[in-house]
């Protein structure tokens, strides 16, 4: 029984460390929707994600700030990551989810349209070049290639940004 | 180095403290200049300083305070009498040391403050030799070697003064010897206190040192005494025994008594004030949440026996609650006599440079409130003291022509009244003439002479708190440049407080200042505006009340509503925030009357929902500065409710000034009401679980040919509510159904605003009285029990859905 345990345990252990040693030249992200493109955003940035919960307009701001809402006690304002990207709103869909991104103190809900899946991508496997040309400068950390398709990999610093 | 850093800062906190009392106690001194117990305190906040400041190296603050300790010394020894020139040298000796002080918090030396004590340090030797040879005669036996003192004195301590950057020179050796002979003193010093002790003498620990050494020359005078460069008063003393017993004796109880005071009181970090301010905020968020929670449920329930026992747990929460919030409030609060004691010098000094003879009288200084409110209320006081006693009392000969006494009084009132704090400053001067400040103000362009004519003489009187404003003939140095009273606006407004200004002709004029007790937690009133709701502060609602539309006049182009003697300008808080109208204002007009600083207006809302406490959270650095927005609150339920900040309301409102007695019309409505041609534009949703019933209720309805939706279950519906491109007509609703029953399913679309109106009508097999009379409560319009005929069904809705074109 003992030895079992202590199989399982070393099992445990060996998992631990074995994705620390990618860690270095390697970023774990969750890729998500927004209209028809693959966004993706750093695993470490994001807190937590969430069905749609109700929010309060905030007057005065721009149409892509939908509001404010309660993430268990903290008020956090809420962008639509569609009306930010210049797309159409859209209505609620099952696939619907608020996403939670912080960046030191700074926390903000976006509402994206889908979540895809979570992967590591090798830093070579992602291209920095876009980034000058971008119109969204400071947006978009890299373009990532996997197998048949290509996501735009978003920084957190850029996404926080207050742009009015 | 971080010890001498902690070392410093407890100098800097222990110096500032007693320098507040300081003040006070001076200008006391100059109407009871004998009293010794205030010249002894006094004489101990220079010493102290003195000595922290040598051991710190502060040499300018040194030399000062040394100079100060001289004179007070002996005023201390009856050598001196107090005149109010000597007072003048005192106060302005005060002040240097002050910013001495200042220099040093934010530079941590004071060798590069720029501040001169050289004219000051002249003036306090003059004083201290001069006049004491002047009034000598007066004094008595000891004045040939009073005489002779100040001279021995300022050589032992300018010696020292020029010792102490020779510490730096010092071989090892000579550190040490030096080290040595302090200690010995030190041990001396030691050993007489314990002996002291011993002798029963009450003795206070270390704070009160300089009562230790003044203490020891009487009990037993030692030669080694005079060498230690903290104990300098002791050479003074020590030749005139007699004197200083007398001085001693009061001290030793003040001593005493501070000595105890201490150890009933920590000094805590505000920070962790504040954090456990904020953690009580979360608590006051879930007390609101199982209040809310709990009246839901007792309408479920009622007559159940746990609800009871639920009761009980809620109100017991909600008031041990209530009781912590108020003991960490009460923990922040700090009297408000803080604020107030700087005042009797500030008139002082002030009377004295104006001339005239003013009287300050101060009440209810031991009125609490929150340590945030008592640093921003320092600036505005100040400005509407000077303001009185520059503007407000009189030069004592027109005083007396007018037949009034020739000391004018200035009054200082604190007091509370419900959850706010008032301070009331009162004077018996001139008083505010309304037809002069009209003038100036048209003079100056602040107003046009239009307004000016229209204007109530209690409106002309907030004309001073107009920037740019000033009455004054020339520009003095106390007042005259028409910033101070906007000073003061500014800051009351920020702290939500309100200002009103009383004046009689000749009489005097009364500011009062009303202010919130605290700024996290607030009371609030919520009102609805379409679908969204807003907190008030209640401390800026001065009433609320319901007009018509007729109550509604015109004014340049500007809607006002006149209420009682006073005519309001009003605007639609939907303007202000753009808020989408979906429904239709009815003729009652709901208006909250806010009130800020010296202005108010009217704001129209839809509705009124009651007042709740809520706790204030910021939006945070994405949305800051917000116009209009003061912050957040998460209510009851859960949402989030957006708090109005009510200075910036105000300025909003100036811009969308805008007709509002016309109806809003909501564009919605319109369309539609124009595209209902055929009656399959007609949609009426069926919430029912059971197939069969749907399919019953679909055949009944069938014959009117209008549009069908179904939905399952409550969840079902209410999601079909929300994602419908068009709006339903009419909602049949089962009342026994999973998940959602159809009570709450009702309760819940009735709290969009945009469904007030939508005919809910319950189908159900429930038949009991209570079951109809829920059904109301909850907001349905028609009760059908089943089983019920087709035609009686269909009629129901028919008349509902205000059906008009044949199918």
């Amino acid at each position: 029984m003992s030895e079992k345990l202590q199989d399982v345990i070393k099992k445990q252990q060996a998992q631990k460390v074995a994705p620390q040693k990618k860690d270095e030249d390697t970023l774990q992200v969750v890729g998500f929707n927004v209209g028809d493109e693959e966004f993706a955003v750093s695993i470490l940035n994001i807190q937590e994600i969430i069905k749609p919960i109700d929010f309060t307009r905030v007057p005065g701001t721009p149409d892509y700030v939908l509001g404010v809402f309660n993430l268990r006690g903290n008020v956090l304002p809420l962008v639509s990551l569609r009306l930010k990207f210049g797309l159409s709103s859209s209505k609620y869909s099952e696939d619907t989810r608020f996403i939670v991104i912080k960046n030191g103190t700074l926390i903000l809900g976006f509402v994206i349209d889908k979540l895809t899946q979570a992967f590591i991508l090798k830093e070579a496997e992602i291209d920095h070049t876009l980034d000058v040309q971008s119109e969204q400068e400071g947006l978009i950390y890299g373009i990532g290639k996997r197998e048949d398709k290509i996501i735009t990999i978003l920084k957190a610093e850029g996404l926080l940004k207050r742009e009015f | 180095m971080d010890e001498l850093q902690e070392i410093m800062q407890d100098f800097l906190i222990e110096a500032f403290e007693m320098i507040e009392q300081l003040d006070q106690d001076l200008v006391e001194l100059e109407q009871r200049p004998d009293d010794l117990d205030l010249l002894n305190r006094i004489f101990r906040v220079a010493h102290t300083v003195k000595g922290s400041s040598s051991f710190l190296n502060f040499d300018i603050l040194t030399r000062l305070t040394h100079h100060m300790e001289d004179v007070l010394n002996k005023a201390r020894h009856g050598e001196l009498r107090i005149t109010p020139e000597i007072m003048d040298v005192v106060l302005g000796s005060i002040d240097q040391m002050k910013s001495i002080l200042y220099a040093i918090r934010d530079n941590g030396t004071d060798s590069n403050s720029g501040i001169d004590i050289n004219p000051m340090v002249a003036k306090l030797d003059a004083v201290s030799s001069g006049n004491s040879v002047e009034s000598a005669g007066a004094v008595n036996t000891i004045e040939p070697e009073s005489v002779s003192e100040p001279v021995v004195v300022n050589d032992s301590s300018e010696s020292s003064n020029e010792e102490e950057p020779d510490y730096a020179n010092m071989s090892a050796d000579e550190i040490e010897k030096e080290i040595e002979r302090l200690l010995r003193v030190r041990q001396e010093e030691d050993a007489q206190r314990r002996a002291a002790k011993k002798a029963d003498k009450p003795v206070a620990s270390e704070q009160s040192e300089v009562h230790v050494e003044t203490e020891v020359p009487a009990a037993k005078p030692l030669p080694e005494q005079p060498q230690a460069p903290k104990s300098t008063p002791a050479p003074v003393t020590a030749p005139a025994p007699s004197a200083q017993k007398t001085a001693v004796s009061p001290q030793q109880g003040g001593g005493e008594a501070s000595g105890s005071a201490i150890e009933q009181t920590i000094r805590v970090d505000v920070n962790r004030l504040d954090h456990l301010m904020n953690l009580i905020g979360e608590l006051v968020l879930g007390k609101n949440r199982l209040i809310k929670i709990y009246s839901d449920v007792e309408e479920r329930y009622e007559g159940e026996q746990f609800l009871d026992e639920l009761n009980q747990v809620v109100s017991s929460v909600s008031t041990v609650t209530t009781d912590l919030q108020i003991a960490v409030m009460k923990t922040r609060m700090l009297p408000i006599g803080k604020v107030f004691n700087k005042f009797p010098r500030m008139i002082r000094d002030l009377s004295r440079e104006l001339n005239k003879k003013v009287e300050l009288v101060i009440s209810g200084e031991e009125t609490e409130l929150d340590k945030s409110i008592v640093e921003e209320i320092g600036d505005p006081l100040v400005h509407i003291i000077r303001n009185s006693v520059d503007h407000g009392i009189e030069s004592p000969d027109i005083r007396t022509s007018n037949s009034k006494s020739d000391t004018g009084t200035v009054a200082l009132k604190a007091y509370h009244e419900g959850n706010s704090i008032v301070i009331e400053i009162e004077d018996d001067g001139k008083g505010l003439d309304p037809m002069m400040l009209k003038s100036k103000a048209v003079e100056k362009g602040v107003i046009s002479e239009k307004e000016a004519d229209a204007m109530s003489d209690k409106e002309s009187f907030s004309l001073i708190f107009k920037p740019g404003f000033s009455t004054a003939a020339k520009i003095t140095n106390v007042s005259g440049r028409g910033v101070g009273m906007d000073v003061v606006k500014t800051n009351i407004e920020k702290l939500n407080g309100i200002i009103e200004v009383d004046s009689i002709n000749g009489k005097g004029t009364t500011i009062k200042l009303k202010i919130p007790l605290t700024l996290a937690i607030i009371q609030a009133l919520l009102v609805a505006v379409q679908e969204e709701f807003y907190a008030i502060p209640l401390s800026s609602v001065l009433e609320t009340v319901r007009i018509t539309r007729d109550d509604i006049f015109l004014v340049e182009g500007k809607s006002v509503l006149r209420l009682r003697n006073e005519v309001l300008s009003l605007v639609r808080l939907a303007d202000i925030f753009g808020v989408e109208s979906t429904l239709e204002e009815g003729d009652n007009l709901y208006v909250v009357i806010i009130g800020l600083a010296e202005t108010k207006i009217g704001v129209i809302i839809d509705r009124l929902i009651g007042q709740e406490e809520i706790v204030i959270k910021s939006l945070g650095y994405y949305l800051k500065g917000i116009e209009g927005i003061a912050g957040a609150t998460i209510r009851g339920d859960g949402r989030v409710t957006l708090i109005v900040d009510v200075s910036a309301l105000m300025q909003l409102a100036k811009s969308a000034h805008k007709k509002v007695d016309q109806k809003v019309k909501p564009k919605d409505a319109a369309v539609l009401a124009h595209k209902k041609m055929h009656s399959s534009d007609y949609r009426v949703l069926i919430v029912d679980d059971s197939k069969t019933d749907r399919s019953i209720m679909k055949s009944s309805l069938k014959a009117l040919g209008i549009t069908i939706v179904e939905a399952v279950d409550g969840v079902d519906a209410l999601s079909q509510i929300k994602s419908s491109d068009a709006p339903f007509d009419a909602i049949l609703i089962d009342i026994e159904m999973p998940k959602m029953d159809g009570y709450t399913l009702a309760s819940e679309i009735r709290k969009y605003n945009k469904y007030r109106n939508l005919p809910l009508i319950a189908v159900t097999s429930r038949t009991g009285k209570t079951d109809r009379m829920r059904g109301v409560e909850v907001g349905m319009v028609e009760y059908v029990t089943k089983p019920y005929s087709p035609d009686y069904l269909m009629n129901i809705v028919k008349r509902h859905i205000n059906l008009s074109v044949e199918a």
